[in-house]
């Protein structure tokens, strides 16, 4: 494996290399976690890596709770999420999922740049960012600021809206309006750690007083070829009081995020397995 | 034992755990040699195929390419347990792994690139990929070189094993209850930590090659090497360095090894080979496939009357010494439980799959699965608590069974009244599940060799030892250490024995030059053979240290006592090493050395396989207890309580790792492990497809050692190394029945499978609901 290695200290540095090889082939790489088993696999040819792990920007690489929102730099690693009080006590879902995702030694290396640049339809933290309606924050090589819905990101299996000239710098979560949560990750797959979802399911709900269903949010992973967003059920929800959901509503609201999939039979499980296992995974959240 | 032992029985960590946690071990992997050269193969595109012709002018002509060797002109023998695997494939290809070129040059880089430079036209054959069309008269004779039609009467047989004892018809008259049922079991692999590797290093000087091999058997390594390369044996050395684990995988020699010594005979340099992960999963040896045929009976009492039992194995399309698994599978049918009478049949039949090879447990787990879960189903069916019917046909002490195994000492049923005791097995088995989350227990033995196994014209092993005029001990010994601790375990016995400490115990274990003769690491008999050959040494040792202490200390025909470095005698006391320096400076002007070799009593077995094979058997009962998820299927396993014959406990620490490793083996191959096959391409030659479970998965481990101090091993022990993991897949699947009343006949019990046999039971419910 052989490869030219970029390694840019400061924003302004990972600008200059990003400029300076818009005409060649080049791969980001920061937690390295993914990329080398790639590489392993196709020996890269004539290709750069701008290696983001000695980057210390603030905006790359902290978690913020100042403005009104939640910033997530895109080098921050997934530890760093697993270990965040504030995220924990606030956004459940996406503590849940980063706990999920692979073993604690690679959780250490990883970053949350990498697994949503990965775009694979079974990531475990996009499929919380997208329930948590996410925006991703895309600076490009003039420095400017592009804005993008996190579920709009995503094009298809390993494709994202990421252009050339382009790097994602963080993400943004907009804060709860309620402090009265329903908030998880739930996950399938035939091993406790090191696995990939089989079918994954975040949902994150705020809720009024009474428990009627302020915001919501449902995304469901690994069940189509990039992580989707339950809209119509979350509509639904909206004008539901979770305290008086009863079996009938239960089953027609499984129906519904079950309706939202479209599973395929790949070496993991069956489409008919992930179409089952998904129904009776959203039985369970009103359980 | 009326003696007080001073360390046998207490928790010793590993002599070379410190090495192994801190990275100083050194690997195959690590190995390094001047001007050394690195190879690759070249492996078929297809699974079945002419060869039409190799070129390799263009690799020929990349800088750094030293050599390609293919079959062209090679003049070498054919290995295997059947000798019926060309190293090096010229004619055709029978499946996937098959080595067609290899390529040595001076780097890893040039290696890897020649390969991808070599042309290789072949002629597409359809393969066969399942043993029942294999055996179908029709079928393409798939291996060439087996001789299934004159030995077996039928071309892609490689291997049979007929057996039987007792009255099969009157015990199927007297039956009450008759149970048939087909289990299926996949391809598993070992997924050893490190992956194969060799380093070869001939010198053209003397015509002498060393090889730095990963090998659990390096004297039948050495004649088979030899034997492939037409060479004298002595002229071969093998290195063991640290073995990045084993568990069966090493006991066959593979066509790399002596690839990889032909590009050193070839270039006469240092040549290294190493797999990589994915190339481990897609040409290492793996557990037999198999499909078990089995009926047994129950008279009305519960008494176990007869098995009848038919095995077809894939063999891949070369012979292993996974072909003689039957061997082993024999005497579960015949003697786990008391049983009058058995009819046993197997054959292992050629297909274009990857041959398999042995597997720690060595086609018991398949065996008792089958023998387990027809238990269960007898029970349900006659009325019997699934506890009583085994404890009603437990082995006992004395027993000679069926096949002619003798169980001097047997604690069969004290393990299974221990797990059954323990777990609250009668109560919880019986407790009606519903809701989501739903328990289950489920029960299951086993019974293997304890005191090794008689398979090879000597199953003994040599010892040597030298005590150095500073009070150090050398123990070279024929065995090998390939993680499971033998090594500990024999530096613990010198200490016992010889009161020297274990910090000045060396043992010495790896060089076939050094070395005395050993069969090697398999059957679960390291410490038996090789403590008993320890044993005696030390005896011989002690002889001649005795005799000079005495001299020393002026008093005669004691009791001689070594403690602490000490040897005491009539109330006097003098320092080992001054012993030593005794008898060496001075008269006799000898060195303190002795060897020994030990053989086992146990005999070989007639030739219709009856007889006491091994020096002592052990014995094992496992209840598990999971929680199984109906919404998802995926069966979380709480409990394991496991209880098992290990004769004496040497080394508790040790003992438990064993345990605890052969659980999460019996564990994977229960849940999750499956090497997934399309044609004879392994599609998930990765760990992130092939599921080895994690520590995450692993549940609470309650073990309950029992000890029935066996006089055939050292200090009362026996065997312990397979055992764990053989009847774990047995007791989860009866355990997962138990909590949803759905019966399974194959593993890995996966979440689809569980939640598909769910659901295939309620659209039955609906459906009878409905015709009501």
């Amino acid at each position: 494996m052989n490869f030219e290695i970029e390694s840019p200290l400061n924003k302004e540095e990972l600008l200059k290399t990003l400029s300076n090889l818009q005409s060649k082939k080049f791969r980001f790489g920061a937690g390295f976690t993914d990329l080398l088993i790639e590489f392993k696999k196709f020996n890269p040819v004539e290709t750069t890596v701008i290696n983001l792990a000695q980057l210390k920007d603030e905006e790359f690489c902290s978690i913020r709770n100042d403005s009104g929102e939640i910033q997530i730099g895109s080098l921050v690693k997934l530890a760093q999420i697993c270990k965040d009080t504030y995220i924990k006590d606030n956004f459940p879902v996406l503590h849940q999922a980063a706990n999920a995702l692979a073993s604690g030694q690679i959780r250490e290396v990883a970053t949350v740049g990498g697994n949503i640049c990965q775009a694979s339809p079974s990531g475990d933290l996009s499929c919380a960012l997208v329930s948590l309606k996410a925006n991703c924050e895309i600076l490009n090589i003039d420095g400017k600021i592009r804005n993008q819905a996190i579920s709009e990101f995503f094009k298809g299996p390993g494709k994202t809206s990421l252009q050339k000239n382009e790097i994602l710098k963080s993400i943004s979560i907009p804060i709860n309006h309620s402090k009265n949560l329903k908030s998880g990750y739930i996950k399938i797959g035939k091993r406790s750690a090191m696995e990939c979802s089989i079918v994954s399911l975040a949902y994150h709900f705020q809720l009024e007083k009474n428990g009627k269903v302020k915001h919501a949010g449902i995304a469901i992973g690994a069940v189509g070829p990039t992580i989707i967003f339950c809209q119509e059920t979350v509509d639904f929800l909206l004008k539901q009081n979770i305290n008086n959901i009863d079996e009938v509503l239960k089953l027609k609201i499984a129906s519904m995020i079950q309706n939202a999939s479209s599973p395929i039979d790949d070496a993991r499980a069956s489409a008919w397995y992930r179409h089952q296992v998904l129904y009776n995974v959203a039985k369970s959240l009103f359980e | 034992m009326d003696k007080k032992l001073k360390i046998i029985g207490k928790s010793t960590s590993k002599l070379d755990g410190n090495d192994r946690v801190s990275g100083r071990s050194v690997y195959g992997h690590d190995i390094e040699l001047p001007n050394m050269l690195y190879a690759k193969i070249l492996r078929s595109k297809y699974t079945c195929a002419k060869i039409k012709y190799i070129d390799c002018s263009k690799a020929l002509a990349l800088e750094g390419v030293e050599y390609i060797l293919t079959a062209k002109n090679l003049d070498v023998n054919m290995i295997g347990y059947k000798r019926d695997h060309p190293i090096l494939k010229g004619e055709t290809v029978n499946c996937q792994r098959d080595e067609i070129a290899a390529v040595a040059a001076t780097s890893r880089e040039i290696a890897a690139k020649a390969v991808s430079l070599i042309k290789v036209e072949y002629e597409e054959i359809k393969g066969i990929y399942d043993p029942f069309e294999a055996l179908k008269t029709e079928a393409r004779k798939i291996n060439l070189n087996g001789q299934g039609e004159e030995k077996f009467g039928n071309k892609n047989i490689a291997e049979s094993f007929e057996y039987s004892h007792g009255e099969l018809k009157s015990m199927k008259k007297l039956s009450k209850v008759i149970v048939s049922r087909r289990y299926q079991f996949p391809r598993v692999t070992h997924c050893c930590m490190g992956t194969s590797n060799i380093t070869a290093d001939y010198s053209i000087i003397d015509g002498k090659l060393t090889l730095y091999s990963s090998t659990q058997v390096p004297f039948l390594y050495q004649r088979d090497m030899a034997h492939a390369l037409k060479m004298e044996p002595s002229k071969i050395r093998i290195i063991q360095p640290i073995i990045g684990g084993g568990f069966g995988s090493k006991l066959d020699m593979l066509p790399f090894e002596p690839i990889c010594a032909l590009l050193s005979i070839k270039t006469g340099k240092p040549v290294q080979l190493l797999y990589s992960r994915e190339e481990e999963f897609i040409a290492s040896p793996t557990r037999q496939a198999m499909v078990i045929d089995l009926t047994s009976g129950v008279d009305e009492k519960g008494k176990f009357t007869f098995r009848e039992v038919q095995i077809t194995m894939d063999n891949g399309a070369y012979t292993s010494w996974g072909a003689t698994t039957p061997f082993v599978m024999m005497q579960a049918y015949s003697s786990l439980y008391q049983i009058a009478a058995c009819k046993f049949q197997a054959d292992a039949v050629y297909t274009n799959n990857p041959n398999a090879g042995s597997f720690r447990g060595y086609g018991n787990p398949q065996a008792t699965f089958s023998i387990e879960r027809n238990i269960d189903l007898m029970a349900e069916e006659l009325g019997l608590g699934k506890d009583e019917i085994r404890l009603l046909n437990a082995n006992f002490p004395g027993e000679i069974t069926g096949q002619g195994l003798l169980f001097k000492t047997c604690g069969a049923k004290p393990a299974l009244l221990k797990v059954i005791e323990e777990s609250n097995y009668k109560m919880k088995n019986r407790e009606k599940q519903s809701g989501r989350y739903r328990r289950g227990v489920g029960l299951a033995s086993m019974l293997h060799v304890g005191g090794g196994a008689k398979i090879y014209r000597s199953d003994g092993c040599g010892t040597r030892l030298k005590l150095d005029h500073y009070g150090f001990l050398t123990i070279i010994t024929g065995s090998s250490e390939i993680g499971q601790g033998s090594e500990t375990v024999l530096a613990m016995i010198a200490c016992e024995e010889l009161g020297i400490p274990l910090t000045h115990i060396k043992v010495i274990n790896s060089d076939t030059d050094v070395k005395p003769w050993d069969v090697g690491v398999h059957a679960s008999r390291t410490s038996f053979v090789a403590g008993n050959s320890l044993l005696g040494a030390i005896s011989i040792i002690k002889q001649k240290l005795n005799s000079k202490a005495a001299q020393l200390m002026g008093c005669k025909n004691s009791d001689f006592v070594y403690e602490n470095g000490f040897i005491k005698a009539c109330e006097k006391e003098v320092k080992i090493d001054k012993v030593v320096r005794e008898m060496h400076f001075g008269n006799p002007n000898k060195l303190c050395v002795a060897e020994y070799f030990f053989e086992p009593t146990s005999s070989f077995q007639d030739k219709d396989f009856k007889g006491d094979v091994s020096g002592n058997y052990a014995f094992a009962s496992q209840v598990a207890e999971v929680e199984v998820d109906t919404y998802t299927g995926k069966v979380n396993v709480i409990n394991m309580y496991v209880s098992q014959d290990v004769g004496r406990v040497l080394n508790p620490m040790g003992l438990q790792g064993q345990i605890e490793g052969g659980l999460a083996t019996g564990l994977g191959y229960a849940l999750t492990e499956e090497m997934i096959y399309e044609d004879g391409y392994l599609t998930n030659p990765s760990f992130h497809e092939y599921k080895l479970l994690t520590a995450m998965d692993m549940p609470e481990v309650h073990f309950y050692p029992i000890e029935t101090m066996d006089e055939a091993g050292p200090y009362g022990s026996k065997g312990a190394g397979e055992a764990p993991l053989i009847p774990t897949a047995a007791a989860i699947a009866n355990a997962v029945s138990n909590a949803l009343g759905v019966e399974f006949l194959s593993v890995p019990l996966t979440p689809e499978k569980v939640l598909k046999a769910l659901s295939e039971k309620n659209n039955h419910k609906t459906a009878n609901s409905q015709i009501l």
